[in-house]
């Protein structure tokens, strides 16, 4: 029996309810249980916004994230207000637009997922898929196939490109410290 | 069955397609809008209708409208709506008008914090217009999964007992996403526990009969029967009267074939109960997630807790609270209206932990059961002054 | 009547209970006569009520299917029920002015903006007559009324330049006439053709109330007094300036040059089963799919 946290949050616009989304989904296509809540508006309003993902085997009683083993930081609000939860886990973070500070709140990574994003799909609005591949390949419950399904199937006009930034987060993750 | 992962908007919609829904009204409003805008687009492929209101009144009213013409009709909204339903609601009431409607609950009074959960309307959903003389039927997801079944369950109670049904849900569930499972047959409803009961017209002329039964075709106009259903107390064939025995004839009806058939009505589920814990959580909707996890929790620490959840919430189920416990209520609004409803019922003593626009963690929960098995009062209770 | 009630009127709501004097019946009368012109049996049509005099003396008197709707709200049920209800079946709405003008009027408007099918017969009394005569807005102004014992002090939809028709033509509205109690065969002319227009139709039909607006409006109960202030509001020397001037007859007639809107739905609702249209949406991040719930399939 196992139950992962994954809290991704950020600014609005930068993807974090569709990568939310897309993790959920290709966590159930691969027979597993996943629940995802996304921010409610009062958050979109306040600089940031979550989703709160939670993978399990079995049925998930709490459907929020209190301990993320993963946190996936895309922005310097949402570092600052959620790394101390993620004590016990790790913070992804990039260090182009966050800055962790001299005494880290948590074990953090750096993933300069913009810059891969931009070689890979050519664009920096892929960073949340690139985040997502390191985030698959740290959790390493399913094939990152499921998740190249899920964007074909969520996001049909920008799927290739995505799946390329996707398939770059994931080759990153070796290279990953900590 | 199909498994989708999606939100409980979503959920609710597919149970509306499958549960043979013919119109939808609506007002756009946070955070019930995505049931709106996934009905106008599900709805029509399916041969649905889909009509956005001018308001929250007129959106009941037009179900209404549509219900006497013989569809099946569904309205969504959150709180700010659902009080602008009471002058519908009390008419489909009254005229026995089988209606599904949906309360996102946000947190209030009035237009609060437009996306955050709340469970503001627990008492409002049993008293959703004014007059008395009358029980409503509500249930209450937690889930995505029941988002799902209790829709097509509302549907199939609204048509049985003639009345509107409000399914009672919060942000968290209906904005929550989570995989769910979709019958695709007869067969596979079934092995749900659900069905759909087709919409009947009344032949007539005794339309509104005196008696408690379930079961009996609503009024349907346009048909050559004769109908006749309105505001006003009816006689049996609808007329318009002012006889005060008729008034309690009518009232009486009203009130009975839901308490008489209440078995059809209640629903909950509990855990770790069987050995007679010292603490009993109990909750319905979001919240009732996490207090599983709290009580699992406390248990693997040595704690004597157990849960009940409230799946239906009208008409109360008194009987589930005779077991000695102290029982401790957690709701999503700081006044505590599910533990005033509890006090009711419980002979034991009832506690209370409210929050405001966001779920409790496990660890205040863990806390809260330590402390009540420990005798302490809960800190909330301690000073109600201290605001802070 | 007779024979109009025995066709039309169901035996236990004869006589009714209106005041003796009130006009009300003339009102009904003729939309019985154009129901019976127009060759309409009770079958072929649905009767909705309002609140007020107008509407709790007329429901559940028609021998068809009847429905009563709370006060202002009867137009709101009428679109759901148009919608439901089979394209020949009509709807017809007796009403009061407080009813249409005042708290229903939203609803109204709305009504003729999407062009509705039905026929709103606002029978006005010039207030609140069975809460016992509170001014409306209608009620001419400077009228006491035993809510403006000073006379009435705000303007209403049928003075000072408005004209409440006016307004729902410009809402959409395909047919609108006005008429008094009084006119015969005119306004019995007037009804057939809002009955046999397929949007929205009204017609304004203004009658005498003697209990409280003839005899505290117009401080009289005498019925010749009541009439000649009527013909007066008609007429084009009306001298007295009591009340507004008013032009009986059809004042818009644009029956056929809109679709109806239940109609108008149906086919498209009918189009998009068949395949014919593909949601387009603004947003394929959050919208893309065209199947149910998100997407297909995520399993077997």
């Amino acid at each position: 029996m196992f139950r992962h946290e994954v809290l991704i949050s950020g600014f609005g616009g930068q993807g974090v309810a569709v990568a939310g989304r897309i993790l959920g989904r290709s966590a159930v296509a691969a027979g597993l249980q996943a629940t995802m809540l996304p921010s409610h508006g009062t958050e979109t309003r306040g600089g940031y916004v979550r989703s709160q993902v939670v993978i399990a085997d079995d049925d998930i009683d709490s459907p929020l994230v209190e301990k993320p083993d993963i946190f996936c930081a895309l922005s310097q609000a949402a570092y600052t207000r959620f790394a101390q939860s993620a004590a016990q886990g790790v913070v992804l973070y990039d260090p182009e637009t966050v800055a962790t500070g001299p005494a880290p709140a948590a074990r953090s990574t750096a993933v300069p997922a913009r810059g891969i994003a931009l070689e890979s799909a050519g664009t920096a609005l892929a960073a949340n898929i690139v985040m997502l591949g390191v985030v698959l390949r740290r959790l390493n419950l399913f094939p990152a196939d499921y998740a190249e399904q899920a964007l074909r199937e969520l996001m049909p006009r920008h799927a290739e490109s995505n799946i390329r930034a996707l398939r770059a987060g994931c080759a990153h993750c070796p290279h990953c410290a900590g | 069955m199909k498994t989708y992962f999606d939100t409980g908007n979503a959920a609710m919609v597919e149970a509306a397609v499958i549960a043979g829904c013919g119109l939808f009204s609506g007002y756009p409003i946070t955070p019930a809008t995505e049931i709106a805008e996934h009905m106008s687009r599900r709805l029509p492929p399916a041969g649905g209708l889909y009509i956005q209101a001018e308001d929250e009144t007129a959106a009941l009213h037009i179900c209404i409208g549509g219900a006497l013409g013989g569809l099946k009709a569904m309205t969504a909204t959150s709180g700010p709506g659902y009080v602008l339903y009471a002058d519908p609601y009390g008419w489909a009431i009254s005229a026995e008008v089988p209606l599904v409607i949906v309360n996102a609950q946000r947190v209030g009074p009035v237009s609060g914090i437009t996306g955050a959960p709340g469970q503001g309307e627990f008492y409002l959903s049993r008293y959703p217009t004014h007059g008395g003389n009358f029980e409503t039927i509500v249930l209450a997801p937690n889930s995505v999964q029941e988002a799902f079944t209790m829709t097509v369950e509302a549907f199939a109670l609204a048509e049985r007992f003639r009345t509107p049904v409000t399914v009672l849900a919060d942000q968290l569930v209906t904005d929550g996403y989570a995989s769910f499972a979709v019958p695709e047959n007869e067969e596979e409803l079934r092995a749900l526990g659900l069905q759909v009961v087709p919409r009947r017209a009344h032949p007539g002329p005794d339309f509104y009969p005196a008696c408690a039964d379930i079961d009996i075709p609503p009024v349907v106009l346009g048909r050559g029967t004769g109908a006749a259903c309105s505001d006003w107390t009816p006689t049996e064939e609808g007329y318009d009267t002012e006889d005060t025995v008729e008034q309690m004839r009518h009232a009486r009806r009203l009130i009975y074939k839901i308490r008489a058939h209440r078995e059809l009505v209640d629903r909950y589920d509990a855990y770790g109960l069987e050995n007679d814990p010292d603490i009993v959580l109990v909750s319905y909707g979001s919240p009732s997630r996490v207090v599983l996890g709290a009580v699992k929790e406390a248990r693997r620490q040595g704690l004597s807790a157990g849960c009940i959840r409230l799946q239906s919430l009208w008409p109360f189920q008194d009987e589930l609270f005779r077991r000695k416990a102290d029982y401790l209520v957690v709701e999503l609004n700081a006044d505590g209206q599910l533990a005033r409803e509890v006090e009711r019922a419980a002979r034991y003593p009832v506690h209370f932990m409210g929050a405001c626009g966001e779920l409790p963690s496990t660890a205040e929960l863990v806390r809260a059961i330590r402390r009540l098995e420990r005798g302490e009062a809960l800190p909330q209770s301690t000073d109600e002054r201290e605001i802070r | 009547m007779d024979h109009l009630a025995e066709r039309y009127l169901r035996p236990r709501k004869i006589p009714g209970t209106a005041c003796s004097g009130c006009g009300l019946g003339q009102v009904h009368k003729k939309i019985l006569l154009a129901v019976e012109q127009s060759g309409i049996g009770t079958d072929d049509l649905v009767w909705g009520t309002g609140i007020g005099c107008s509407g709790r003396q007329t429901f559940n008197t028609w021998k068809g299917d009847n429905f009563a709707g709370t006060h202002g709200r009867v137009y709101a049920m009428a679109v759901g029920l148009r919608a439901a209800l089979p394209e020949e079946k009509k709807i017809l709405l007796t009403v009061g002015d407080g009813d249409a003008f005042g708290i229903g009027l939203s609803h109204l408007l709305h009504c003729a903006r999407r062009n509705v099918g039905m026929t709103v017969i606002v029978a006005d009394n010039f207030g609140y007559q069975s809460t016992g005569g509170q001014y409306g807005y209608t009620t001419p102004q400077g009228f006491v009324t035993d809510s403006s014992p000073y006379g009435t002090h705000e303007p209403g939809w049928l003075q000072g330049g408005a004209d409440i028709l006016d307004i729902l033509k410009s809402a959409g509205a395909t047919f609108l006439a006005r008429y008094s109690s009084f006119e015969g065969q005119k306004a019995v002319a007037g009804i057939k053709k809002a009955l046999d227009n397929k949007g929205f139709s009204l017609v304004h039909c203004i009658y005498p109330c003697v209990t409280h607006f003839g005899a505290v409006g117009l401080n009289s109960r005498d019925n010749g007094e009541i009439v000649r202030w009527f013909e007066e509001l008609f007429s084009a020397k009306n001298r007295s300036g009591r009340g507004p001037h008013l032009t009986s007859g059809i004042t818009h007639d644009a029956r056929g040059t809109r679709p109806e809107f239940a109609a108008a739905l149906k086919a498209r609702t009918r189009e998009i089963r068949e395949g014919r249209h593909v949601p387009a949406c603004s947003n394929p991040y959050l919208k893309n799919s065209q199947g149910g719930a998100e997407g297909r399939h995520v399993q077997a």
